[in-house]
């Protein structure tokens, strides 16, 4: 594996997720100021839509993506040992995937 | 003053202790080192390095109150009347101040510090314009104190792996002089997740430098680099 996927590539990753992330929240708050929902349907109908189920796929993958990094870096810092530092990445690594698997199931599977 | 100082002789003691010495303030102490001159002929045990007494060597490099520095340009007149020091943070500590220097020199080896140039040796010297010269201020004045590595976090978690600020300061300055020509191959062996992004922007180096030097920013100039060469 080339090195430079565990040095620059996660660092610019990081940044980046971060500023779609503040602009994702920005958005949010945007819709919930000027065009609350008023219902549940509503709220379901608005985020299911094409345009802005997109737009939180999205927005979760840089959530994970960004933690991954943040996580991995502390673990990195702080666990020496090869065979702990391996078990501590894969339990970061497993628990994001499942938490992408959930947020992957809600948006898709979610009736409108 | 009161000068509270770290004390163990591995010979001797089974763990360190804190040595309290009352100093009084002369006319003649100008810098710290003046004062530990005073307290090494009170106490000819008391252990620590110095040579050059101006600060450029390096040598007198320890931690007043907490923030590291250089006994020999630190004023008497900066520190208030209970001092408190302590050997640089993170290394092991030989004999009362002074401490093992290797994890320091190891990094700073590992980013070839010297001009890698394998093109024919021109007829006299490297030439080199005035703005291609000034690209090197603020990297070559670096004398090596282990001021700034010695309060960095991230080499203290791991000083075997990360370079650390003064090896990367250094790395820039071998990087950005024109002379040089593996900037390449010195960017891509700093792009791994150990020896140049352990660091998180802290700026306790930048802070604490006795020379006024900003390791960040060379550090961050190296990140731009890397992230031009790759886009």
């Amino acid at each position: 594996m080339k090195k430079a996927f565990a040095g620059l590539r996660p660092w610019l990753l990081q940044r980046l997720t971060a500023v779609f992330m503040l602009l994702f929240v920005l958005f949010l708050l945007a819709h919930f100021l000027f065009d609350p929902p008023r219902s549940d349907a509503e709220w379901r109908g608005w985020v299911l839509s094409p345009g802005t189920s997109i737009v939180f796929t999205l927005f979760f993958a840089s959530l994970f993506l960004h933690t991954w990094v943040g996580v991995r870096d502390v673990i990195l810092d702080y666990v020496h040992p090869a065979g702990l530092r391996i078990g501590a990445l894969a339990l970061l690594g497993s628990g994001l995937l499942a938490m992408s698997a959930w947020v992957a199931r809600i948006l898709l599977f979610t009736p409108p | 003053m009161q000068i509270s100082v770290f004390r163990y002789d591995p010979e001797k003691d089974v763990k360190p202790y804190m040595q309290d010495y009352e100093v009084e303030r002369q006319a003649e102490d100008r810098m710290l080192l003046d004062v530990l001159g005073r307290i090494k002929t009170m106490d000819d045990t008391f252990t620590y390095r110095r040579s050059c007494r101006e600060g450029v060597c390096g040598s007198d490099a320890m931690n007043i109150n907490g923030r590291n520095g250089l006994a020999c340009v630190t004023t008497t007149r900066s520190l208030p009347d209970h001092v408190v020091l302590r050997p640089l943070p993170g290394l092991p500590v030989i004999r009362d101040l002074v401490v093992d220097m290797t994890a320091f020199f190891k990094q700073y080896h590992s980013i070839k510090p010297w001009v890698i140039n394998d093109d024919p040796a021109p007829e006299r010297e490297h030439l080199q314009s005035p703005a291609q010269r000034d690209k090197l201020d603020g990297l070559y004045e670096c004398i090596l104190c282990a001021c700034c590595s010695t309060q960095c976090p991230s080499f203290w978690w791991n000083p075997d792996k990360f370079v650390g600020p003064a090896g990367l300061l250094m790395a820039y300055r071998f990087i950005i002089d024109s002379r040089d020509k593996a900037t390449e191959e010195r960017l891509d062996d700093l792009n791994d997740a150990y020896r140049l992004f352990r660091c998180r922007t802290i700026m306790n180096c930048t802070e604490v430098c006795p020379k006024g030097l900003a390791p960040s920013r060379a550090i961050e100039k190296i990140r731009l680099l890397m992230t031009k060469k790759s886009v």
